[in-house]
């Protein structure tokens, strides 16, 4: 009889030491750890457009569209598994993973970031190249190390078929002259 | 006017029914802890019941399968009215990975009138307490659509 009292006074003791376990959650806030993969945050100033992240999610959530002038990367991210492949293909690190966990929504298109980037058009034929930070990107990176001549770069606003036909036709004049 | 409705609806402890509708078992672990003393979601009435004709909410999991939606709009219609249905982790909120398989109807949107998505895989328990908290009113909704055109 004895034996039970002092087991059960023990557990009291036991139950008044352990105190509250239960978090304060919603009222308090309660951050993941550190390395914790969130939603995915686009920095919009930092996006080129170029589609490694469309071609690298497993979800196939993002999606790039050409109208009008404009490239649009639409991101739903109902359905992303916040596994960061776009995260680590990106090459403007424009895609990071934040913290932000708290993602519930009423409706799917709280979901949605939408980006619309200006494109530029082939100067002979029309046909959508790349978008303009694209351009840019690739202008700031070429004439310096490789020595292009004004003309050559001059290309960069022409497409595959238009270039390729410009280079044979250059091409079969240079013989011309040379015979 | 319906909101209001709603708000007088739940304002009481709401029951919820737990359905697995083809998940991989990750949302459901995580809704299992939610029920744990650790994040205790019976402070706010919140509780597990065993069969839908007690439920006022619908905790949905998974892309609902083929298979399973026959079953998911019987449960749907089984639960009294005015119910809340919650589509958690990505799988429900959007058809995650499975989203344009043949075996899948592609998220329970296609299924049933969602009042809650809760995305993530699988979302912390934290983030299904925020959701069922948003739904109830007691706390603000964080994400918003961003639009963004260049100039």
């Amino acid at each position: 009889m004895f034996e039970n009292v002092i087991s059960e006074l023990k557990e009291v003791v036991f139950c008044l030491r352990a105190g509250q376990v239960t978090l304060g959650y919603p009222f308090q806030p309660h951050p993941p750890e550190p390395g914790f993969r969130g939603v995915p945050r686009l920095d919009m100033q930092k996006c080129i457009g170029c589609g490694a992240c469309a071609n690298a999610c497993a979800p196939r959530l993002i999606t790039l569209s050409d109208r009008d002038g404009y490239r649009t990367v639409e991101f739903d991210l109902a359905r992303c598994t916040n596994c960061a492949r776009c995260r680590d293909v990106c090459p403007e690190e424009a895609l990071t993973m934040s913290q932000q966990f708290e993602t519930a929504a009423p409706s799917l298109r709280n979901l949605r970031i939408t980006l619309q980037l200006r494109l530029v058009s082939c100067r002979e034929c029309g046909a959508v190249i790349e978008t303009q930070r694209m351009a840019r990107k690739v202008l700031g990176k070429l004439p310096e190390p490789l020595g292009l001549s004004p003309q050559e770069v001059s290309w960069l606003d022409l497409c595959l078929d238009c270039k390729r036909t410009r280079a044979m036709a250059e091409a079969v004049l240079a013989k011309e002259v040379r015979s | 006017m319906t909101n209001r409705l709603l708000n007088w609806c739940f304002k009481k402890s709401i029951w919820v029914y737990h359905a697995n509708a083809g998940s991989c078992n990750g949302c459901d672990i995580e809704i299992l802890d939610v029920l744990t003393p650790y994040y205790d979601c019976e402070r706010f009435g919140i509780k597990l019941v065993h069969t839908p004709r007690h439920a006022d909410a619908l905790l949905v999991t998974g892309p609902v399968t083929r298979q399973v939606r026959e079953r998911l709009l019987r449960l749907y219609d089984a639960v009294p009215d005015p119910k809340l249905v919650f589509a958690v982790g990505s799988c429900a909120s959007g058809g995650g990975i499975w989203f344009d398989s043949y075996a899948t109807c592609g998220g329970l949107d296609k299924v049933l009138p969602v009042n809650i998505y809760i995305p993530g895989c699988p979302p912390r328990p934290e983030a299904i307490l925020y959701g069922v908290a948003e739904a109830l009113g007691l706390v603000p909704a964080q994400v918003e659509a961003q639009t963004y055109v260049e100039a």
